[in-house]
């Protein structure tokens, strides 16, 4: 009785242990599996799985698996990359591109240098959108995207006011005169919330909000102050733009679509210009103090996992995979993809604004990347912009106090 | 080779380990057994102690390990990024961060930030005191300031939710239990009903109250829309208004609490034996005087459960937060705080050491509620060993 027990056990170990070697056999002749993962849901995780399914038919060497993860994105991958099971690849927006400064990416600058195909020329990128993987005196992804900010106009509501369409020659001060002559009982001129990013005001005023050597933050300075309060001038205040309340009740984009907004700054990827109903046009944003159009540009990048064990296929697929998504999203972040035709070809649906797009292009600039970068942008919001906005101070107190705040995390 | 290139080959490490931890556990298991009947143990202790492996390895590895590991985490410096924490210079540093407060003169025409100054000693780096009140005395202004005045506020504003939203809960549970304690026809529908609560997730019953609560297009400003009208003023900002942020929070917690407390609080009606109201009856007994010396009484040790499974549910209240956005300058709750320092300031240490702060607010707290327990808590059992009534 006891022995056939032990038999009884012993073979219930052996069985258990039969798929492994079913499995190893099976596994080594097998290419090497590469996982990469993004945030992507349904609809554009199957144009994803597309492209992935063209790199893998074009590759005997390694095969990619996709695994979405549409919700809780980053908290779950902070979580693999903790627990050593984090994808050999990642999407990471430009926010989370601080991550390179704690050794979690790898650096591909070496590649790089060796690589002569065009999506991996570091030349053939635009500079404000670069310089969110160019970190630490390293490389770390490949940008994806470079969405400038454009502006969207309801072309009934000018037509209906007399105010001319905006063009690319507009200052701000044009701007403000036109929202603030759209502004009627039935709609506002314009549209703040936060959105788009103070950033881009300071910035066309010819302020700064980190410098380019990343040691300060010097948003007190004439310019930024300037920028700041046009910013603060205009947000909430019923003269040319919705307030909170109004906000609150009717959404922010929403009311540009139900034409009770005349003009918004939206991404350029946006589907404003296709709202049913509504004769929307694009134009650049106003130009700033040294006669460009600076924009801000929502950009995003692939990126390798530090820990893959398979830096060098994992470069090569994030070159193929990056190549296959310049031909899908856009705005494409190379200069030698900033035509018509390729942005046609991409998004066939902005055909109309394709040239209104591509002249916003050259002057979009994306955020400057430092260690602690979701810290310092939560003192930036709480210390300076949601003070502003809700007049509790001057721009020039609450700047003077922000900067010591912001600059205590740019220092350690 | 096109599409997905084999799950079963991006999964089989994952099978692998898990065949290995089931045979390392039967071996395990095996192993502890022979040693048990070798160490004189009869067999059915030894297969009790052996059954009971796999949840006690469970236990030490998913429950005991990370306590352990937290508390070391709170005296370091840690990104879940890094491979391994930094030790601390000085190893209280976290736990100072979130408690040092400081009250400084505020001179004529000086900025408070410019007066408080930062921690002092060695930090990893820099922490400044941060305003939080001021007051004048004697003719000069002072202002308070805290190195972490967001968390403390974190602490204000748990606390008032715990101490209102916790005795209104039970209050509103005993009076449903009290009505579904009555035999009415269809008193089976109603208890499921007001059970509901209790089974829902708790993620989709804050998307719903989120919903609900909206501003323009919720179910309660739209009930309140004549009122609003009448009185000339707009729609509630219900989560986004600063002053209603905690009211709000409120009136979503009554929901959960209502489901489990009327259940538990109907078993103990159910269990007061009749004869009492019988006898206080025949005494002359109003309905007002049986309920206040006979039902709150006999009732009082499931109201003391309650008591003490909502006050921690309260002080710990997370997933509400997750899904209803609310500005940090109104007050976040101190789990969601800490889970917002851990995961998007990438301060795993400190997270930690907030984490404990707050486990020792809720055991203080619970000991109390236990110590003021045998003022209020009438348990029959322990008064008949006593030979009383």
């Amino acid at each position: 009785m006891k022995k056939s027990r032990h038999v009884l056990i012993l073979t219930l170990l052996v069985v258990a242990l039969l798929p492994l070697g079913a499995i190893v056999p099976a596994v080594a002749q097998e290419p090497v599996t590469l996982r990469i993962t993004n945030w992507a849901g349904v609809e554009e995780a199957a144009e994803f799985q597309q492209i992935v399914d063209e790199v893998n038919a074009n590759n005997t060497e390694f095969q990619i698996v996709y695994e979405p993860k549409p919700d809780d994105y980053y908290t779950q991958l902070q979580t693999q990359l903790a627990g050593g099971t984090a994808p050999d690849l990642f999407w990471l927006d430009q926010d989370h591109m601080a991550w390179a400064y704690d050794g979690v990416l790898l650096d591909i600058s070496e590649y790089l240098a060796n690589d002569d195909r065009d999506v991996a020329n570091p030349e053939d990128y635009f500079p404000g959108v670069w310089q969110t993987v160019a970190l630490n005196d390293g490389v770390f992804g490949l940008p994806w995207i470079a969405q400038p900010v454009v502006l969207y106009y309801n072309r009934d509501i000018f037509d209906a006011m007399g105010v001319e369409y905006p063009t690319a020659d507009w200052t701000w001060d044009d701007f403000k005169a036109a929202a603030e002559a759209l502004t009627t009982e039935e709609h506002y001129g314009f549209t703040l919330n936060g959105w788009p990013p103070i950033h881009m005001f300071i910035w066309s005023f010819g302020g700064e909000v980190i410098s380019e050597d990343l040691q300060t933050s010097p948003i007190d300075t004439p310019e930024a102050i300037a920028g700041a309060q046009f910013y603060a001038d205009m947000i909430y205040n019923p003269v040319c733009c919705p307030t909170e309340e109004v906000l609150a009740e009717e959404g922010f984009a929403e009311m540009f679509k139900a034409g009770r907004v005349a003009m918004f700054m939206g991404g350029a990827a946006d589907d404003l210009d296709r709202v049913e109903g509504l004769n929307v046009g694009v134009s650049p944003v106003p130009k700033g103090v040294n006669g460009e159009n600076v924009t801000f540009a929502w950009t995003a990048a692939t990126v390798i996992n530090a820990k893959t064990e398979h830096p060098d296929l994992a470069y090569e697929a994030l070159i193929q995979l990056t190549e296959g998504i310049h031909n899908w999203k856009i705005v494409s972040p190379r200069v030698s993809q900033a035509t018509v035709e390729h942005l046609v070809a991409s998004e066939p649906r902005k055909e109309a604004n394709a040239e209104a797009i591509l002249a916003a292009v050259p002057y979009m600039r994306a955020f400057r990347i430092v260690p602690r970068f979701a810290e310092w942008s939560q003192i930036f919001w709480e210390d300076f912009q949601d003070p502003l906005f809700h007049g509790e101070d001057t721009a020039e107190n609450l700047a003077a106090d922000a900067r010591i705040l912001l600059e205590d995390v740019l220092g350690d | 080779m096109t599409g997905d290139p084999g799950a079963f080959a991006t999964y089989y490490p994952t099978l692998l380990r898990y065949v290995a931890v089931a045979v390392g556990l039967g071996i395990l298991m095996y192993g502890l057994y022979r040693l048990l009947r070798l160490a004189g143990v009869k067999h059915e202790p030894a297969t009790g102690f052996t059954l009971v492996v796999p949840w006690i390895v469970g236990f030490l590895i998913f429950v005991t390990f990370p306590i352990g590991l937290s508390l070391y985490l709170s005296f370091t410096e840690y990104n879940i990024l890094w491979d391994r924490p930094k030790p601390l210079a000085d190893p209280l540093f976290n736990y100072k961060r979130a408690l040092s407060i400081r009250i400084v003169e505020l001179p004529e025409g000086e900025r408070p930030i410019q007066v408080l100054g930062t921690m002092e000693g060695e930090t990893p780096e820099t922490v400044r005191y941060r305003e939080i009140g001021r007051f004048n005395w004697r003719g000069k202004e002072y202002v308070i300031g805290a190195t972490d005045g967001y968390f403390l506020k974190g602490v204000w504003l748990t606390l008032r939710y715990a101490v209102l939203s916790v005795p209104l809960g039970m209050a509103g549970a005993l009076g449903v239990a009290l009505l579904l304690n009555q035999n009415v026809k269809g008193v089976g529908f109603w208890r499921t009903l007001y059970y509901l609560p209790a089974v829902l997730p708790a993620a989709a019953v804050a998307l719903l109250w989120y919903w609900l609560f909206a501003p323009s297009s919720g179910l309660v400003n739209w009930l309140l829309s004549p009122i609003y009208r009448l009185l000339d003023m707009q729609p509630l900002g219900w989560f986004t208004d600063k002053s209603l942020v905690l009211p709000s929070f409120i009136i979503m917690g009554l929901w959960g609490i209502f489901g489990a407390n009327t259940v538990i609080l109907l078993a103990g009606l159910k269990n007061i034996p009749k004869d009492l109201y019988e006898a206080a009856a025949i005494d002359g007994a109003g309905t007002f005087t049986k309920f206040r010396h006979i039902t709150i009484p006999m009732l009082s040790p499931a109201l003391f459960y309650n008591l003490v499974t909502n006050t921690i549910a309260a002080l710990t209240i997370f997933t509400q937060q997750a899904f209803i956005p609310t500005d940090r300058q109104d007050g976040w709750f101190v789990n969601w705080f800490i889970y917002n320092e851990a995961f998007n300031f990438g301060r795993m240490g400190y997270a930690s050491a907030l984490g404990w702060m707050l486990a020792l607010l809720v055991i203080l707290l619970t000991l109390l509620i236990f110590r003021s327990s045998a003022a209020w808590v009438f348990y029959e059992g322990a008064r008949q060993e006593a030979g009383g009534a």
